[in-house]
């Protein structure tokens, strides 16, 4: 059975997550929002395990994750790690989003669930940059 | 005893023949029955949801104008899902647009005053279950649109904690 091309974009999607909020985290103080990064990459995480095993059961093998990422800008301070925070949720919405189309069933409720607490993390982030308007009326839909 | 049996089948076979020819032969006068209505669109129920939701943030709105900067993002968000949802529906919905549903008028027993943020909350997280619910089963074509109705209603409960 073949893996949707959208699976395969969000476990990517989910392994480019994951390497961001390293450094992330590295640039927030406080313990509310260092909480709130590890959470958010424990959350990325657990959805890469979940797609590797349902690649697992379709027996499909997923191309490796990538070698090396880059950040698209420095992160210097506090605000840049938000701004990239609230950007990579955002992306990571659009990814599962764009996965809901092509998946029936339990692939369905997995990219909508994935879907939904992106979107959440998102507004969490927005609220601690003080970002307005905290929500979107169609989160994850592409600009 | 097998000649008269085949009569008797050949019998019964004219006999229905004759009752198809009667059966298919209808008077002049007998107009066609218009075809029946188109059944209403599976996410008619969604769509009602959406406009009981936006009422319950107008009359919030109205009872407390201090609300406006907070609620204003999620009155806005339920109002572009009610034009999407429209925009999809086969048949359209009935041109029953928010806001026209009246809002009590102040001082009855269920009026503005009495929405609280809390109930705008449970409002959403029911509103998340149901349109998460749709989304499950529906078509490919729909299923974008609903997973992001379920998530913005997810972050709204979220904002109005």
């Amino acid at each position: 059975m073949t893996v949707p091309p959208e699976l395969a974009a969000a476990l990517a999607g989910e392994e480019a997550a994951i390497f961001a909020y390293a450094p992330i985290g590295v640039r927030l103080t406080g313990n509310a929002l260092v909480t709130q990064a590890r959470d958010a990459e424990a959350a990325h995480r657990d959805l890469r395990d979940a797609l590797l095993t349902r690649f697992a059961e379709l027996s499909a093998t997923p191309s490796p994750p990538a070698a090396g990422y880059t950040l698209p800008y420095p992160l210097t301070d506090q605000a840049t790690a938000l701004t990239l925070a609230i950007e990579i949720e955002e992306r990571a919405a659009a990814i599962w989003r764009a996965a809901l189309p092509p998946t029936t069933g339990t692939d369905r409720v997995l990219a909508l669930s994935a879907l939904t607490d992106s979107a959440l993390r998102a507004t969490r982030w927005r609220i601690a940059a003080k970002v307005t308007p905290t929500t979107v009326p169609f989160p994850g839909e592409q600009l | 005893m097998a000649s008269t049996r085949r009569r008797i089948l050949a019998g019964a076979v004219a006999l229905a023949g004759a009752t198809a020819a009667l059966a298919g032969c209808s008077p002049d006068d007998q107009e066609t029955p218009p075809p029946p209505p188109p059944p209403p669109d599976a996410l008619e129920p969604l769509l009602a949801e959406t406009r009981a939701l936006l009422d319950l943030y107008q009359a919030a709105y109205a009872a407390q104008p201090s609300l406006a900067s907070r609620l204003t993002p999620m009155l806005e968000a339920h109002t572009a899902h009610l034009a999407e949802l429209t925009k999809v529906m086969t048949p359209p919905p009935s041109p029953v647009t928010a806001g026209s549903v009246p809002v009590p008028p102040s001082g009855s027993p269920t009026t503005a005053a009495s929405v609280t943020l809390a109930e705008l909350r449970a409002a959403e997280q029911t509103g998340q279950k149901s349109a998460a619910t749709a989304c499950a089963t529906a078509p490919a074509t729909r299923a974008a649109l609903l997973g992001s109705i379920a998530a913005a209603r997810a972050t709204h409960a979220e904002v109005l904690r």
